[in-house]
């Protein structure tokens, strides 16, 4: 049972929010378009998939990639599934992507070396997600540092 | 006896005698083979007075039990010597392709004393061993002999080889197998210019393994193979080698800037991280014996001020040490920097890391144009770096380059002042490339460390960045880099691992996904020990205790268990800005765990002798 998540689109509502704020932020996003792939997030508990594309051009004008909430045709470069409470408490800058991926909470397949390059965008994104979810309302899902 | 050969050639080089040290079965089972069992050899045999370049300084080179084992990462071996850098116990790590071939040969170690009266290598040939004049090789850089060698005995031999620096005795002068693969730290090439050996040379010869179990080895060979070659960390070194992550690693404050004045630039991140030098440089990829990983980089520059011929390109290491450090982002000049050590025979950590001190004390004024014979020493001045620093201090010419070829803590207490306080090293051993403010748990283990500063000879690096995971010794929880929680007691577990790691000869990064039933396994199946977790522990524990007591013998106590200042301020910038490490805290409680006497810095008697180093504790603790 998710702590944070009553159920995907709850979920969706809150990564698309998110997304959305990363995708036209000039910092983050001209860095994600530099990593040129397409990743999906696979989540369980509540089970739910996001696709990222900054590889091919985007959607929308004013956006450095586009992203899709829920299965979507797209073929990953890279994927990576993992709870998605472990993925919120990641964005808070909370929880080490190699220590998951030591202990098999997060698994990876495709080519997770194109990762890397997402590595610059990762700490300045740390910072949008709680304000992300200040903005929605949803104080209480910000989680503190112990 | 199984997986090792049970032979370790005790060479004079002075008189020319070999003989051959049969150790029991139960020495080597106590000290596992590599590390352990060179600083065991070394414990019984070295003359503790002895300069670490005169004649009767002892120079060990020794395989594990798994040298020779188709199998990623089992096959590095072990330099063990007193370091002419620290006067304290020496040792280093090295891979490529001599290990194996030194097994195969009939031989788990070399132990070397003596002097040759002249210009030597040392050929091995069918397991018989002969000294040979080197005269014409002496003086040569090391491509350049490594190549003549090669010549002479054919493409399958294999060598080690010193260069110029090596021949001068600078104290961090390294030794090189096929110009690539290096025993880097701490002066092993010097010890062997000192003993007027240029190089170990190996003809290749057919043996065999023999192996406590070789169907299990067999079928661990084929679990084991896909999963090391599928892990994260594997598909990152070999696409982007050692220097893989070092964006990453700036994130995260781990990456020294301008001699530790600095964690974090981006466009310095970017501009030296692995990915950049594959998509600028890289030719190919290369490897050591048997691996599936080939993290080995090799590049070509064609063009411009650091254009270079295809050959070996730099590890995470040179990057940082000739890139960041010295605030450059010319990732051709470190390349350039990188081949010019390896050429001269210098470790690019002490060797970078040294330059990084004197760019400072020069922009500080503590480092005078008088001093440096009018050389300007100016940060990311690349070309006065390759072109004229790196000669001089590997040939001791020139006031700079004596100046420099003494290392950093030498350097700075030859000219005085408050510059020995920005050095970055323990024990005199410049550190590596690892921020401990970064990551606390590295300020503990660099300072614990028997050969200095160090990120390899524990596990904390590892363990602290969250790249492995021990249940069962209780290594299951997360460590937080920017505190000294939990660091004592890691570095406890951290210190037998590395020693476990260094004495098998395994590859830190390629075997980084082995548990720990999966290595106790290994050994069992080559070499029969019949260990446990708990009995593979307690070996790890009782060599870094031997090691411990080497170098109380050596003159070290607790006091030099420590960092510079340096080291220990708080940084200014990324992550870690402003987060002090709680060092002392986390020293009394290793030395608590450890049960380390709070003067000497080694173990009560009780603890040696609960490890079955009675011996050791009766050195140590005369009189009872």
């Amino acid at each position: 049972m998710s702590q944070y998540y009553k159920d995907a689109d709850d979920l969706y509502k809150i990564y698309g929010y998110f997304l959305d704020r990363v995708l036209r932020d000039d910092k983050i996003g001209t860095k994600m378009r530099k990593a040129g792939i397409i990743i999906k997030f696979m989540y369980t508990d509540p089970d739910a998939e996001i696709t990222i594309d900054v590889k091919n051009p985007p959607a929308k004008e004013g956006y450095y990639g586009t992203f899709y909430l829920g299965p979507c045709d797209l073929k990953p470069d890279v994927w990576s599934k993992q709870p998605a409470d472990h993925s919120h408490r990641f964005w808070h800058g909370l929880e080490n992507p190699i220590a998951g991926i030591t202990k098999g909470i997060i698994k990876q397949g495709g080519k997770v070396t194109a990762m890397l390059k997402l590595l610059p965008v990762i700490k300045p994104a740390f910072r949008l997600f709680p304000v992300a979810l200040k903005e929605m309302g949803l104080e209480h899902l910000i989680v503190l540092k112990k | 006896m199984n997986g090792n050969t049970g032979r370790i050639a005790d060479i004079n080089l002075t008189t020319g005698a070999v003989e051959i040290l049969e150790l029991p079965e139960e020495t080597y089972r106590d000290f596992i083979g590599g590390s352990g069992l060179a600083a065991k050899v070394f414990w019984d045999r070295a003359d503790f007075s002895a300069d670490p370049l005169s004649p009767e300084a002892l120079f060990i080179l020794m395989n594990g039990p798994l040298t020779g084992i188709k199998l990623s990462g089992v096959s590095r071996m072990n330099a063990t010597a007193r370091s002419p850098l620290t006067g304290g116990l020496a040792e280093s790590s090295c891979g490529g392709y001599f290990p194996p071939a030194l097994r195969l040969a009939g031989y788990d170690g070399l132990v070397i004393s003596g002097k040759a009266e002249k210009p030597s290598y040392l050929l091995i040939d069918k397991g018989a061993l002969s000294i040979e004049d080197a005269g014409s090789l002496w003086g040569k850089g090391i491509l350049e002999a490594t190549a003549d060698l090669r010549e002479a005995y054919g493409k399958k031999s294999t060598s080690l080889v010193i260069g110029p620096a090596g021949e001068k005795m600078v104290p961090f002068a390294c030794i090189l197998n096929e110009a690539h693969h290096a025993f880097g730290r701490c002066g092993m090439g010097a010890v062997m210019g000192s003993k007027n050996l240029k190089a170990f040379v190996m003809k290749p010869g057919r043996g065999d393994l023999s192996l406590a179990d070789p169907e299990r080895i067999k079928s661990l060979i084929k679990e084991l193979t896909p999963r090391i070659k599928d892990y994260l960390i594997s598909q990152v070194l070999h696409d982007f080698g050692t220097a893989g992550n070092l964006e990453g690693h700036m994130y995260e404050g781990d990456v020294p800037i301008r001699n530790w004045t600095s964690n974090f630039d981006e466009v310095m991140g970017d501009a030296l991280t692995g990915s950049t030098l594959s998509e600028r440089f890289l030719k190919k990829t290369a490897t050591c014996a048997y691996c599936a990983v080939a993290c080995k980089r090799i590049v070509r520059i064609d063009e411009g001020p650091f254009a270079l011929a295809e050959g070996p390109g730099p590890e995470y290491e040179t990057v940082a040490a000739f890139g960041s450090l010295q605030g450059s982002s010319d990732l051709a000049a470190v390349c350039k920097a990188g081949r010019v050590c390896n050429d001269l025979g210098m470790d690019t950590i002490s060797a970078g890391a040294t330059i990084a001190w004197g760019m400072e004390a020069y922009e500080k004024g503590h480092l005078t144009d008088e001093q440096t014979g009018g050389i300007p020493l100016r940060w990311g001045d690349m070309e006065t770096v390759v072109n004229r620093v790196l000669p001089m201090m590997a040939a001791r010419s020139g006031k700079l380059g004596e100046l420099l070829s003494m290392g950093s803590a030498r350097a700075a207490r030859a000219i005085g002042g408050n510059s020995l306080e920005y050095t970055a090293q323990s024990k005199g051993l410049e550190a590596p490339m690892h921020d401990p403010r970064g990551g606390h748990g590295h300020a503990l283990s660099y300072s614990v460390s028997t050969r200095g500063a160090c990120h390899v000879q524990t596990a904390m690096h590892f363990m602290e960045t969250g790249a492995c995971n021990y249940p069962e010794i209780g290594f299951e929880f997360d460590l937080e880099p920017l505190t000294h929680e939990k660091k004592a007691e890691t570095t406890v577990l951290a210190a037998a691992i590395g020693a476990i790691e260094n004495s098998a000869c395994l590859c830190q990064f390629a075997d980084r996904s082995l548990t720990l039933p999966e290595i106790v396994e290994l050994i069992n199946a080559a070499a029969g020990y019949g260990y446990d977790i708990a009995s593979m522990m307690e070996a790890g524990w009782r060599v870094f205790h031997l090691k411990r007591c080497i170098n109380y013998r050596f003159g070290f106590s607790a006091s030099d268990d420590d960092l510079t200042p340096r080291l220990k301020e708080p940084a200014c910038d990324g992550d870690s800005a402003g987060i002090e490490i709680l060092f002392d805290e986390m020293k009394d409680r290793f030395y608590e765990l450890m049960e380390f006497d709070s003067v000497k810095g080694v173990a009560s008697r009780n603890k040696l002798e609960s490890l079955g180093l009675t011996e050791e504790a009766d050195r140590v603790w005369p009189g009872r």
